[in-house]
């Protein structure tokens, strides 16, 4: 309910993400390190992944803990169609980012019979389903092994290999402030209303119309078709694919940043995305300590701030406020 | 014959180690409403911490002191993760959400310092019973034989303190109702905390368990975590008794299916049948209809 309160104007947040654009595209600019901008085309599909999985944990409040899973099918999706079948990169990063929304649509029909941590169990299942499929299905998808040479995505005869990860910079970046437009215009569109209504208090929502099973259907799709891209984004810059996307410590580093970043939140998720990760470089020199003292710095934000960074940086701009 | 023998000792084998992880899951989902995803951290270090005990190298206790000791420790342990992660949060809207990403952390934490303090070479427990046994014919492991005849002993040992007690009576009472239990004075938070504290002294003796016939390592807890919850899923997590029937039910089609279609088939078939399961019987296979322990 307190998403409504805080609702800005289009036209500011319009203006806000123009800003993020301008500051992001002149970042490479000052950035001229390929690693540190490795770090943050990284950033930019963590960043993708988290908040599209935020639409139906945060805003549905679905505790959906399959959407790594479609983030997978995406990868493994474009690995297979452009290795094995040897299909036209940006054709195969189209299908596979529909064969993860096709592969939430499915899921999700036994999905919307559940409850609560029902639907945990269904879509955690679901997640090792598809994990056991890929690496049975070795032929293909490499098993345990993983993918190898996976082609990247063609735009114009560009060398992407020698061009000190500029070229992966701004695809990342076009793909993260598509996927955050098309999420934002989702959550503040009537369906995005429908949905957080639907959470808040599902009998009135329904006794007003609102169809609970077609929301979450949509929902559902929806992120998965944004983490599906992501994840084909993944294979077609890092190359390689590993079925270590569907572990639990990659769903624990994407939760910690929604949790982070505060449930229900998109720029939320974002910001955690480049806070975490840009602390877990800095935690570099400490070697096998830098996950102890990760998981203890979540664990101890969780602790002060169970609303997250967003959520704490609310209520400190309330107390000024009332001040 | 043999076939057949060999299909069911290795899935009452497997039965009885899920069996012994699933429940300690599902105790906590029952009596507290979260789910505890730092179970299989607990599992791995109550190997670690037996074989710390056990090693020459260590303190070189016999096996049969240091087994207990190591349920107490990780006990103790359980009662603070109760307290870190849980307590806290009891009450905010979002607790199962929170409970999920603080015990995901902790897990990695218990993994991260497993590795740091005893490093990522395999190492193996003692077998509880050495050699193997002749049963008309067909020779098995005494130690699994010995972990097969303990998980229900140690099960039953559950059951009775669940119901035959007046604490099992108390916890049953805050996993039913948690605001009545608090008007005829019980503390749900020193409930909660021994809910923890007995789920984490079974992770504990799994974990004792697996060692003694398998090579530990820091990661050797998240495999066994996804069963159990597969397990407790299966099971219905409505219930305590339910998923010791998953897991035995489990063991038999996990041995049977990796008989006939081979090993790798058989997760796929395992998730398969778990969500086809939760399609029909949302509730679980063998399932009571309300939250709460019996």
């Amino acid at each position: 309910m307190k998403i409504y309160t805080t609702r800005w104007p289009w036209q500011k947040e319009a203006l806000a993400i123009a800003t993020a654009v301008v500051v992001l595209a002149l970042l490479p600019l000052v950035v001229t390190d390929a690693y540190w901008r490795h770090i943050l085309i990284m950033i930019f599909v963590y960043a993708l992944v988290a908040s599209s999985w935020d639409l139906t944990l945060g805003y549905g409040g679905i505790f959906n803990f399959g959407h790594l899973a479609f983030f997978g099918i995406g990868l493994y999706g474009y690995g297979v169609l452009t290795t094995v079948f040897g299909i036209w990169p940006w054709f195969a990063f189209a299908l596979a980012a529909l064969a993860s929304c096709v592969a939430a649509a499915l899921v999700s029909v036994p999905i919307l019979r559940l409850k609560g941590i029902y639907i945990v169990l269904v879509t955690f299942g679901f997640s090792q389903l598809i994990m056991q499929i890929v690496l049975s299905q070795s032929q293909l998808t490499g098993g345990t092994q993983g993918m190898i040479r996976i082609p990247m995505l063609p735009v114009g005869g560009h060398n992407f290999v020698r061009d000190g990860r500029i070229g992966s910079y701004y695809m990342a970046l076009a793909l993260l402030l598509a996927g955050i437009a098309a999420l934002r215009f989702y959550v503040r569109s009537r369906f995005g209303l429908s949905l957080v209504a639907l959470k808040d208090t599902e009998e009135y929502a329904t006794s007003r119309g609102i169809s609970a099973a077609f929301q979450r259907v949509l929902a559902l799709s929806f992120s998965a078709l944004l983490a599906g891209f992501a994840g084909a984004f993944y294979g077609a810059y890092a190359r390689t694919a590993s079925v270590d996307v569907f572990g639990m410590s990659f769903a624990t580093l994407i939760l910690s940043m929604i949790l982070l970043g505060g449930v229900g939140s998109t720029y939320g998720a974002v910001v955690a995305a480049f806070l975490l990760t840009v602390l877990s470089e800095f935690l570099h020199d400490a070697g096998a300590f830098r996950p102890m003292i990760i998981a203890i710095l979540i664990i101890g934000v969780m602790l002060a701030f169970p609303g997250g960074l967003i959520g704490a940086g609310k209520a400190a701009i309330e107390r000024i406020r009332r001040r | 014959m043999n076939a057949a023998a060999d299909i069911i000792f290795s899935g009452v084998f497997q039965g009885s180690l899920y069996a012994v992880m699933a429940v300690g899951l599902s105790l906590v989902w029952t009596t507290t409403g979260v789910f505890n995803f730092a179970h299989g951290a607990l599992i791995m270090l109550g190997a670690y911490v037996c074989w710390q005990l056990v090693d020459v190298g260590g303190f070189a206790w016999p096996l049969y002191l240091a087994l207990p000791a190591t349920m107490l420790i990780v006990a103790a342990l359980g009662w603070a993760l109760q307290r870190a992660l849980v307590a806290p949060f009891i009450g905010h809207p979002n607790i199962v959400m929170i409970v999920v990403i603080t015990t995901l952390a902790m897990g990695s934490l218990v993994e991260n310092a497993g590795l740091a303090i005893w490093g990522p070479r395999p190492k193996q427990l003692p077998a509880l019973a050495s050699g193997t046994v002749d049963i008309n014919g067909f020779n098995a492991s005494a130690n699994q034989i010995a972990i097969i005849l303990a998980t229900p002993v140690v099960l039953m040992a559950v059951w009775l303190l669940l119901n035959r007690t007046r604490l099992g009576l108390s916890l049953r009472a805050v996993a039913q109702n948690n605001d009545s239990s608090l008007l005829v004075g019980l503390r749900p938070s020193l409930l909660y905390g021994f809910a923890f504290m007995l789920a984490a002294a079974l992770a504990a003796l799994a974990g004792i368990f697996l060692g003694s016939f398998k090579f530990m390592s820091p990661a050797m807890g998240s495999e066994p975590l996804t069963k159990a919850l597969v397990v407790v899923i299966f099971g219905g997590i409505g219930s305590v008794t339910g998923p010791i029937f998953a897991a035995y039910l489990i063991g038999l089609i996990e041995a049977t299916s990796n008989y006939f279609l081979g090993l790798y088939w058989t997760p796929t078939l395992l998730f398969a049948i778990l969500i086809a399961t939760l399609v029909i019987r949302p509730e679980g296979l063998i399932s009571i209809r309300q939250r709460g322990l019996s």
